[in-house]
């Protein structure tokens, strides 16, 4: 796992500048331009129930696609051909809870997770997957699942533009609950503060692995979160339990980084043993490289995949 | 420095809100939300800065204000000038009125009573006058505001507390209406602005107001009543009640009135007569009064004693009784005709006092000293008219028939005059024209339905001048303007003249029904016909039983003996008991019982006093602490007033708001420029 990612790259879109466009269609549709190819492998290769056309067949082609009923009829080979296009179901987990609301910058954490988790359906539609959302606080809020249809895309939209307004946040819960609505084996991208007790999180997590999910944890943080830069001792509020506490910043910074990055070293132990990805970001990151690592981690595990087959055909 | 409303100085601790705010304001303006607490652990605020206040100038000035506010509100003044009230003003009379009567006589309530005098005694000042009145039936003094003044200043308590000593409680009722306006009357000799009457009872219910309604209290007066605490008992009285005046002798029912107590919790008595054995049970709800016929008195014995026992109270338990003896009335008839000529004035007369049980009538021909009364209507001798006017001028009272012309010189011999014409009126008849209804006499026909004699005819009657020298009254006049009826005074006796008799002849008044009564109220109001009374009350003078003889020796029930002249009446009654009244042979027993009203021991309610216009004052001293504090709380209230110290604080208030105002502004704008300069 990488440590935190840099927070600005030259040449891509600063995310300050991104945020002030206020359509999340449109700002998802600026960080896709340049990634028009699919980089990811399909779990069902050459496979699909949308027919597109059937055409004479050439010697020499692949004789698994003749279509042997209307040889049988016609007497004359032809191929039967397919639109390859469905061959990823994508579900967007996305934390919809009050704390994902905190901002030391113009914009909160939610503002950045949903606009990469739109970046995300965008990006995933228009290389035809499918794209389903779950958005969670304590448990699953809103529920779409995984299509790739017309007006999908836009209701989706619609799902993600909704405020945080969740008085806590509960990981397990909502995982059990994409476990059993999402049947299909596909990738699953869970975009969260983590900012919730782990608990029961690894054997959540294991029953999607069971159920052949892959997941892509993506973990967002403010800046000010991870550096706990406050000027003087004061009362902090919990923006989803309302309780006050008086901190002095100063004395307890140190056993807050440290407190909180164990909490994310486990998170991140987790889906290392389970073969997940984890990524944590804050959120002055521009979006296109945090999009950028996704498919770059995509990548990875393509020839991770492919190196483990040859291994097996050995 | 005081303060007129020294509560609002509380106010002032609302400084503690400036102080605490300066204390906490810090922590409460620099307040940030934050996405979770989960990593997070609170830090306990070091205590140095905790206690550290900020702008302590600003605190100073806030706190000034709310103190200078407090203090304004409280109304402080300068109490320097309060001038002493004058010693005119100081000087007071007080007047000690203290309850004698029967119901003092519960267990403990005279000490209290004594206590309480001397109490007041005790605080009086040299400049105080001082009487103490004793009240029973009527008020009593036992020092007077002279005695007071007389004695050394060092020693007027104490002799008036030893004269206090000396008596004790009698067995009277209670008139406590006649003591209070006694008291006040005291007052009207002096111009004091002080008067105060200071009544030591026990209040109870049966005591009497009479007189207070419409009394005009001396200006100034204030009536303090200090009630004795008298413990809540059953109480219960009796008193036989005097027999009609036609039952006489033994064997006839003897009525007794009992009265229960209002606060008393029994209603289960017995009445006994005193040595037998047998007793009658009776019931009476508590605050009724019944009348119940008793058993029949042993016989044979003149005088006795009715017991009431179940109560709590013994001192009224006792009534004494006394057998009514048989009256003998002697009236002297002269010249009124024969027994049985209804031509005649006798015929009529013995018809109309006909003898009774208690009553015995006796017509005599003859004058003699010991006649009640005389009916004349002849002519009487020379000789005969000194005696009978001797016999007039003792207190007797004769009726005096004109029957013509010829009666002139009777008239005038029973009258003292020289000579008095009696002359026959003429006409048809006469009627009475005017009747003076005001007269004893004619007082029992002053109503519409008795008051009409004009139906009674007057045949002849006479006319006759009365000389201006005579102390004379026209009881009834013809409608010819002549007298009818005339009462003169002789001496301290009377004659009533009477010008037409009731013979038929001369009118139709002997078969009026009015002639019954009118001769019945004649020979009572003469107080020869009058019934005698065996029954009396303590305080009640006792008419002398016997009129005739040298003296009367009387014996009251505790053996001491008195003599009087015949006639006199007996007045000492201040024992319940039997009284013998005795001449020679004769002897006549009195019962003489405690009032009823007595046992009547409730306590009554001041307020009955208030209705009554009674001007009553402070009930116990510390109500009259209180009058004193709301007095001096008055003379503050009008210092303050005058003074006015708060407008000055309100006004300093207002300028150190002011102050703070502009401090506060000034640390304000501080503040932002050094925030925006971090």
């Amino acid at each position: 796992m990488p440590d935190v990612l840099p927070a600005k790259e030259a040449g891509f879109v600063d995310p300050k500048a991104l945020m002030a466009i206020r359509n999340l269609e449109l700002r998802a549709r600026v960080i896709v331009e340049g990634f028009w190819s699919g980089l990811h492998r399909s779990p069902y290769h050459g496979f699909s129930v949308e027919f597109t056309e059937y055409r004479p067949y050439s010697q020499g082609e692949d004789t698994r696609y003749l279509d042997w009923r209307l040889y049988a009829r016609s007497d004359r080979f032809y191929l039967k051909k397919f639109e390859d296009e469905t061959n990823l179901r994508c579900y967007l987990l996305v934390d919809h809870s009050r704390s994902m609301s905190y901002r030391s910058l113009t914009y909160s954490k939610s503002d950045y997770a949903r606009t990469f988790a739109a970046t995300l359906a965008w990006f995933l539609n228009a290389q035809g997957d499918a794209v389903g959302l779950f958005s969670f606080d304590e448990r699953v809020r809103d529920y779409l699942p995984a299509r790739h249809r017309h007006g999908h895309l836009r209701q989706l939209m619609l799902a993600l533009e909704r405020e945080p307004a969740g008085r806590a946040t509960n990981l397990t819960e909502p995982l059990r609950r994409v476990a059993e609505l999402a049947r299909k084996r596909g990738l699953i991208v869970m975009i969260s503060d983590l900012l919730a007790p782990v608990g029961e999180l690894e054997s959540h997590l294991a029953r999607l692995t069971a159920a052949g999910h892959e997941l892509v944890v993506f973990q967002v943080l403010d800046p000010n979160e991870l550096a706990f830069n406050f000027p003087a001792a004061m009362l902090f509020q919990d923006v989803e339990s309302e309780k006050d506490l008086y901190i002095d910043p100063e004395s307890v910074r140190a056993s807050y980084q440290r407190r909180l990055r164990e909490h994310g070293e486990g998170v991140e132990a987790v889906c290392r043993k389970l073969g997940f990805a984890f990524h944590r970001v804050l959120t002055d990151r521009p979006l296109d490289l945090t999009l950028h690592d996704f498919l770059r981690s995509r990548v990875r595990r393509g020839r991770m995949i492919r190196r483990r087959q040859q291994r097996v055909s050995k | 420095m005081k303060f007129l409303s020294p509560w609002f100085l509380l106010g002032a601790l609302a400084v503690a809100g400036p102080i605490l705010f300066h204390l906490i304001r810090r922590a409460a303006r620099e307040r940030t939300t934050f996405s979770s607490l989960l990593f997070l652990s609170p830090t306990p605020p070091k205590a140095v800065r905790r206690r550290k206040l900020e702008h302590l100038w600003l605190l100073l000035l806030r706190c000034f204000c709310l103190s200078l506010l407090a203090v304004g509100f409280a109304r402080p003044f300068f109490a320097h000038d309060i001038t002493p009230p004058s010693a005119a003003a100081q000087e007071r009379r007080l007047v000690l009125l203290v309850d004698t009567s029967a119901s003092m006589r519960r267990k403990g309530l005279w000490d209290k009573a004594l206590s309480v005098a001397s109490r007041y005694l005790d605080k009086t000042t040299p400049s105080d006058q001082v009487a103490i009145l004793t009240f029973d039936q009527q008020p009593r003094t036992l020092v007077s505001f002279a005695d007071w003044s007389a004695w050394s200043q060092d020693q007027r308590a104490v002799l008036a507390r030893q004269r206090l000593a000396a008596i004790s409680t009698g067995w009277m009722g209670t008139q406590l209406g006649l003591a209070l306006t006694g008291a006040a009357e005291l007052f009207r000799e002096n111009s004091v602005a002080r008067r105060e009457i200071v009544l030591i009872t026990d209040l109870q219910e049966g005591a009497k107001l009479d007189g207070l309604q419409g009394y005009q209290w001396p200006a100034g007066t204030r009536v303090t009543v200090e009630r004795l605490p008298a413990k809540s008992q059953s109480n219960a009285g009796l008193e036989i009640l005097e027999p009609p005046a036609a039952v006489a002798g033994v064997g006839d029912e003897v009525h007794v009135r009992v009265a229960n107590s209002s606060d008393s919790r029994k209603e289960k008595f017995h009445l006994r007569w005193r040595g037998t054995n047998e007793q009658m049970e009776i019931y009476l709800a508590p605050g009724q009064v019944r009348t119940f016929t008793a058993l029949k008195p042993p016989a044979g014995v003149q005088g006795n004693a009715l017991e009431l026992s179940g109560d709590d109270l013994d001192y009224d338990n006792v009534s004494y009784y006394v057998v009514p003896e048989l009256q003998h009335v002697k009236i002297c008839c002269q010249g009124l005709g024969a027994t049985n000529d209804p031509a005649g004035m006798f015929y009529y007369l013995q018809r109309v006092f006909p003898a009774t049980p208690r009553r015995q009538i006796e017509f005599m021909s003859q004058l003699e000293q010991q006649d009640a009364f005389a009916v004349i209507s002849t002519n009487l001798a020379p000789q005969e008219i000194a005696a009978w006017r001797a016999w007039l001028e003792k207190g007797k009272t004769a009726l005096l028939v004109l029957t013509g012309a010829e009666s002139g010189p009777t008239l005038a011999g029973l009258l003292g005059l020289p000579e008095a014409q009696v002359t026959e009126a003429g006409g048809e008849y006469g009627l009475l024209g005017s009747i003076d209804f005001q007269h004893p006499i004619f007082a029992p026909f002053d109503d519409p339905r008795f008051s009409d004699f004009s139906q009674i005819h007057f045949w002849k009657h006479r006319r006759w001048e009365i000389p201006a020298s005579l102390k004379a009254r026209v009881l009834a006049r013809f409608d010819d303007g002549s007298p009818a009826l005339t009462q003169i005074q002789v001496q301290s006796g009377n004659l009533l003249v009477l010008a037409s008799g009731w013979n038929p002849a001369d009118s139709q008044l002997a078969v009026s029904s009015k002639f019954p009564p009118l001769l019945e109220t004649m020979l009572d109001w003469s107080g020869a016909g009058a019934p005698v009374r065996f029954q009396y009350r303590t305080g009640d003078a006792i008419a002398s039983p016997i009129v005739s003889g040298a003296a009367v020796r009387w014996q009251k029930p505790d053996g001491k003996e008195i003599t009087l002249a015949a006639g006199a009446p007996f007045t000492e009654t201040d024992t319940p008991g039997i009284y013998r009244a005795s001449a020679g042979d004769r002897e006549r027993f009195i019962a003489v019982h405690l009032p009823l009203d007595e046992s009547r021991t409730a306590p009554m309610s001041q307020d009955d006093l208030a209705r009554l216009g009674v001007p009553l004052g402070q009930d116990n001293e510390q109500s009259a602490a209180l009058a004193r504090v709301r007095q001096q709380h008055l003379q503050d209230a009008e210092l303050e007033n005058r003074q006015k110290l708060w407008r000055w604080l309100i006004v300093a208030a207002l300028a150190v708001t002011f102050g703070e105002i502009v401090l506060s502004g000034w640390l304000a704008r501080q503040v932002t420029k050094t925030e925006a300069i971090s």
